[in-house]
């Protein structure tokens, strides 16, 4: 059994996942798993290689839906069986194999696969000016034209356009799936900061990683996977780095954790 | 004797308010401006009309095609091209001038760098000349309403007198008076703890927005630092308060620049990092440079650059909690070179953060880096120039035009 530290928020999470089973064939990855992600923070999932955090994030975005549990997106029960309808709650997705369109520039993936909402039509020309609005509010100085394909950014600027999506179609929800895996250390950290400045906006954002300086730089709340189970959800604030490496390394550690 | 304020008084103070909102907010619609500043639309537009007759303000339709539909109304916007400051920013490798447009824009900027043992007079020439180019370039049309510059080190209010910078020493010579002089434009340049200017900067236009209560941590070979206490710098009775980095933390540890032993610059500064990371003084990189290299070399790995990250972000974290529990900040900004150091060091400080501050102020603190980056200070600079002209825009603008302080050049 997990241990729940009291969250203590009246908030309503705007993801809220309870008792979620996931099995690949026979093979069952997720056990029981709790997890909700609050406005306005970012939550840290961590774990080991093969903990099932990439299951998790699969399950979240309806690439492989959950076989068991449930599923409530701000408040309400939600059914995700397909990526479509993450979209439509309001879910980004930016996976660990990031799913960009080489051949396309930057103005096209943006608006890639959104039907056009509302009956609201946008040219070419509204669109190249709303991309570059888009990602000059995130501050990003450094990625030059908007007509640019995406083959010619580097890492971080890749990462960047897939959170610009997020922002330009007003997501509730984005999750990001170790963005900093192939990044130097000077993109990472454009990123984290412009991960911090998403939840600063007032969208939950969970983000993937392995180094703990990362998690520890911007989330508000650290959720542990340890072998298929949430071992603990816990305010980050209020734990140490040992504490956590011990969750992620044994289920268990400081007073958290799974009971032995 | 004094009666209440006059019709003048309030009509100044109004031409301010409103010049400081389009100046810190962007351009505005005289609607959003009568209920942001909760005036009626003939004051406005009354207001409106002395700036545009000052040439601080122009109305012209929004730049950006408006998304709705219908036809789009004039927005007051800052004359950005024609009235601005000069900003300096003088670290100790490196130098920055800019030309900051009303409205807080940098038009227009030159870099340099310093030698650590560069003589004073040279480091005043080559700001002198920058500036000037800067005025040169903006042309005859545009005035300059204001100069200040940003130092690392301590300064005296009430006449900008450095009193202690060892990282940067400018022996005998007042910079402020210097580089007015040298100038030429009828203007003082005022001198600011670079800390201070970091921290006014990230309130008014970066990480801090809408954040009264903030602590700013400057990272640049030494540590300084900026408090911001209900929406005010917090100065102490000179003006040399805020010097976080000459806080003890470690009695009897590594010798500080100041004497003592142990001060948060002492132990987390660019120096001790460096030594820790077995990286040799003098070596290439220097500066922000080097240390950006040992938090780089961190993380691919390096074991001796994340154990000087460890201890360094240790002693960090110790500071931290001492002003959470000292200041009860909503927010603690990371600029300079901590801004690396943070993020390179985040587990160790926010551990040290959770074991050492008390629980109530711990909670809701924010732990941000700095949303302006490497230009806090330098816009923090900016910030300071344009406070004569916020505060009377009509009267300092006349006196700037009037013929008789024409720069002679
Ligand atoms: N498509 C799949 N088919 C079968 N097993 C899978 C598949 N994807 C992942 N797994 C297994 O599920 C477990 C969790 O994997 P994953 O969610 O990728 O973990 P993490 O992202 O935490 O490293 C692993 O044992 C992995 O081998
Ligand atoms: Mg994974
Ligand atoms: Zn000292």
């Amino acid at each position: 059994m997990a241990r729940w530290e009291p969250l203590g928020m009246s908030v309503t999470p705007v993801l809220d996942l309870r008792g979620i089973e996931k099995s690949y064939g026979s093979v069952k990855v997720l056990h029981d798993v709790c997890f909700t992600a609050y406005p306005g923070e970012v939550t840290a999932l961590v774990g080991d290689n093969g903990a099932g955090k990439t299951t998790l994030v699969k399950c979240i975005g309806g690439i492989h839906p959950h076989d068991r549990g449930e599923y409530r997106f701000e408040g309400r029960p939600a059914r995700v069986g397909n990526p479509r309808d993450a979209a439509a709650l309001g879910i980004e997705i930016v996976h660990q194999d990031l799913a960009l369109c080489e051949n396309l520039d930057i103005v096209q993936n943006l608006f890639l696969g959104r039907e056009r909402r509302r009956g609201l039509t946008l040219d070419e020309a509204a669109m190249e000016a709303l991309a570059a609005e888009t990602l000059s509010g995130l501050s990003v100085r450094t990625m030059g034209s908007v007509r640019q394909r995406i083959s010619n950014l580097s890492g971080g600027q890749r990462q960047t356009v897939a959170i610009a999506r997020a922002v330009l179609w007003d997501s509730r929800l984005v999750v990001l799936d170790e963005p900093a895996a192939a990044l130097g250390v000077a993109q990472t950290q454009q990123v984290l900061e412009l991960v911090r400045r998403l939840a600063d906006r007032g969208l939950a954002v969970v983000l993937i990683s392995h180094n703990m300086n990362d998690v520890f730089a911007v989330s508000d709340r650290i959720a542990a996977l340890y072998l298929g189970r949430m071992v603990a959800q816990v305010r980050t604030a209020d734990v140490t780095h040992r504490q956590v490496v011990e969750l992620i390394t044994s289920g268990t550690g400081g007073g958290l954790g799974l009971r032995r | 004797m004094k009666g209440g304020p006059s019709q003048e008084d309030i009509r100044r103070h109004n031409l301010g308010t409103l010049l400081r909102f389009v100046h810190l907010r962007g351009p505005a619609s005289r609607a959003t401006l009568a209920e942001s500043l909760g005036l009626n639309r003939s004051t406005i537009m009354a207001l409106t009309a002395d700036l545009t007759a000052a040439g601080l303000v122009r109305e012209e339709l929004p730049r950006k095609p408006g998304r709705r539909a219908g036809r789009p109304s004039l927005v007051v916007r800052p004359e950005s091209t024609r009235v601005y400051v000069l900003a300096f920013d003088v670290g100790v490798d490196r130098l920055v001038v800019a030309r900051v447009g009303l409205g807080g824009e940098i038009m227009d900027r030159r870099e340099g760098t310093r030698d650590r043992d560069a003589e004073p007079g040279e480091l005043v020439g080559a700001l002198a000349a920058a500036a000037r180019s800067l005025v040169r370039k903006a042309g005859p049309a545009a005035v300059c309403v204001g100069a200040a510059a940003a130092f690392p080190g301590i300064v005296r209010r009430a006449d900008d007198t450095i009193m202690f910078g060892p990282n940067l020493d400018m022996g005998e010579m007042s910079l402020g008076d210097t580089l007015s002089r040298r100038l030429g434009l009828g203007l003082t340049v005022s001198i600011c703890n670079d800390a201070d200017l970091g921290a006014l900067a990230e309130h008014e236009r970066g990480a801090g927005v809408g954040c009264d209560n903030l602590i700013y941590l400057h990272g640049d070979v030494g540590v300084g630092g900026g408090i911001i206490v209900g929406g005010r710098l917090l100065g102490g009775e000179q003006g040399f308060g805020g010097e976080i980095g000459h806080m003890v933390v470690n009695p009897g540890g590594r010798l500080c620049s100041c004497g003592s032993k142990g001060c948060l610059e002492a132990e987390v500064g660019e120096r001790t990092l460096l030594a820790h990371a077995e990286r040799e003084e003098g070596a290439h990189p220097d500066g922000r440079a080097a240390v950006r290299a040992v938090v780089d070399a961190a993380d691919r790995g390096d074991i001796v650059a994340r154990e000087a990250l460890h201890r360094v972000g240790t002693w960090l974290g110790l500071g931290v909690a001492n002003l959470v529990n000292i200041f009860n900040p909503g927010l603690v900004v990371f600029g300079g070179t901590l801004r690396d150091v943070y993020l390179g060091s985040a587990a160790q400080v926010r551990s040290m953060l959770a074991t050492g501050a008390l629980a109530a102020p711990r909670e809701k603190v924010r732990l941000r880096t700095a949303e302006l980056g490497d230009d806090s200070t330098l816009v923090g600079a900016a910030e300071f120039a344009f406070a004569e002209v916020l505060a009377d825009p009509v009267q300092v603008l006349a006196r700037l035009r009037a013929p008789e302080n024409t720069p002679v050049s």
